[in-house]
């Protein structure tokens, strides 16, 4: 975990919700408010999306909702920002490959 | 729907704050329109003492605590602060595109104050797009608004005072190795799936993370939309809006305020603010306004970047496009930037040249032989952000 246990200003994190997500599948806690990306950085992933022309993995880069980086699917949506998106209980976010695929429409 | 107020501002770091408060005292209606949670901008993931701070501001207190400060103010105020909300074009009538998660409406002021800050300056080097390499910004942001490491074994690339930040403050928060590397001449950083290492010098170094902190540069996408008159900054190597005494621009109605139009201080870009706000509503204090931003120095001196980029390198990270395929397209006659991204999709990606703009105009500059400064940005065009193409359906003419 890479999460700060005490911080030099803040100190020590008193108490916080938590909530689980699915990524690629796994089941992972994230703290209530933070985002998709921030959880993932505090599990230690590293990889959110590979890129369409090169397949070559990104992740967190610009944090401020700019770039392409961080560019997942998120609750079957392709080309969520992950750095932008609050983490909910019960989201399915999957690395992005490329440009990803729409789930068929039933 | 169209809304309407006196005066619209964008951004809510510290110029945005200023010109808010001015005009609202003065009895303006005014709108406030920010695509961060809450105020602040780079203010809220900022730890350091502000010191120094124009007189109606509280002095001493650190970052966080004024971003804190103002949010109260603006409230006080009576301004409408829309935050999460992001304003991505700026249209004939003073009209802005403005898009948040529940709506999407047209804004029209008398008065436009662009206050959209800065972006990080990167430059291109062999694995910068690895995983584990990221801004300043990001890093600031994880460490101070998320309190999580972006890693232990950093490299914090820069010579100034953001590399210096960035390294105090990663050690502050428990990194266990920080090391600063001052040059990005010859710079290399590999790794398989995450960066890995970084080499400098002849030396190798064993990292997971590398912060790139070169600086900041200007960001004013939306005056630029305008095509308000603009100019090369040897200060801030970039082109940014000229601007009167009042930061108005060539267009009467847009102000382009703070760091957007040239990197400066805390203290300077609220100056800046309280100026536009005062021009903006024709308030009394606009001479003591103006006589308090002559008082505080502006901004630093950010060195031009002119390092050679090897081939093999991504220059634009969006589409992917490398040094060789760049520099190919100079020698085949592409020496302006709109040229060179006709040719070659370099910044044709969603950070709309953000990130590549300034590498782009170097290469041209190395490769044809031209003055940087005779090297005009690529044309500015909305959206400024990412939005859903559903959030300009919903815009009614």
């Amino acid at each position: 975990m890479n999460r700060i246990t005490s911080h030099p200003v803040f100190g020590e994190r008193t108490s916080h919700d938590v909530v689980t997500f699915v990524f690629d599948g796994q089941e992972l806690t994230a703290l209530d408010g933070e985002s998709v990306a921030t959880a993932l950085q505090a599990h230690g992933i590293a990889v959110l999306r590979t890129m369409p022309e090169t397949g070559s993995p990104r992740s967190l880069f610009c944090g401020v909702g700019r770039c392409p980086d961080c560019m997942m699917t998120i609750d079957g949506v392709l080309n969520v920002r992950a750095c932008l998106t609050t983490v909910r209980d019960g989201m399915v976010v999957e690395t992005q490959h490329g440009l990803g695929t729409w789930a068929a429409k039933e | 729907m169209t809304r309407t107020a006196d005066v619209a501002v964008v951004g809510a770091g510290p110029s945005g704050i200023g010109a808010a408060l001015a005009a609202a005292r003065n009895g303006a209606s005014v709108m406030l329109i920010d695509e961060n949670k809450a105020p602040g901008g780079h203010l809220r993931w900022t730890v350091a003492l502000q010191n120094n701070l124009p007189p109606d501001l509280p002095d001493g207190v650190r970052g966080f605590e004024l971003a804190l400060w103002a949010a109260a103010k603006l409230a006080e105020a009576g301004v409408e602060v829309l935050s999460s909300t992001v304003a991505w074009g700026l249209f004939e009538d003073n009209t802005l595109g403005v898009t948040s998660a529940s709506s999407s409406f047209q804004l029209r002021a008398d008065s436009i104050v662009i206050a959209s800050g800065s972006t990080d300056i990167v430059w291109p080097f062999p694995g910068w797009e690895l995983p584990g390499v990221l801004t300043a910004t990001a890093a600031l942001r994880l460490l101070h608004l998320d309190r999580v490491l972006p890693g232990q074994r950093v490299a914090v690339i820069g010579d100034g005072d953001l590399a210096t930040t960035v390294v105090a403050d990663l050690q502050g928060c428990g990194a266990s190795a920080v090391e600063q590397i001052r040059s990005i001449d010859g710079l290399t950083a590999g790794g398989v799936g995450r960066v890995n290492w970084i080499e400098s010098d002849g030396q190798r170094t064993s990292v997971d993370t590398i912060v790139i902190a070169l600086g900041r540069q200007p960001d004013a996408q939306l005056a630029h939309q305008a095509q308000v008159a603009s100019a090369y900054s040897a200060t801030d190597g970039v082109f940014v809006p000229v601007r009167d005494e009042s930061f108005r621009t060539s267009d009467p109605g847009i102000f382009v305020i703070g760091d957007a139009g040239g990197v400066c201080s805390t203290a300077r870009a609220f100056a800046e603010g309280v100026v536009a706000g005062e021009a903006a509503t024709q308030g009394s204090g606009l001479s003591e306004a103006r006589a308090r931003v002559q008082s505080i120095e502006p901004g630093a001196v950010t060195p031009a970047l002119t390092v050679p980029i090897a081939d093999g390198t991504i220059v634009c990270r969006c589409e992917e496009v490398r040094a060789e395929t760049m520099r190919a397209a100079i020698a085949d006659g592409a020496v302006t930037i709109n040229d060179l991204k006709r040719r070659t999709r370099g910044g044709m990606g969603i950070c709309q040249g953000v990130y590549c703009n300034r590498t782009m105009a170097t290469l041209i500059s190395q490769e044809a032989g031209l003055q940087p400064g005779t090297i005009v940005p690529m044309t500015a065009r909305p959206p400024a952000r990412m939005i859903p193409m559903a959030a300009m359906a919903d815009l009614e003419p």
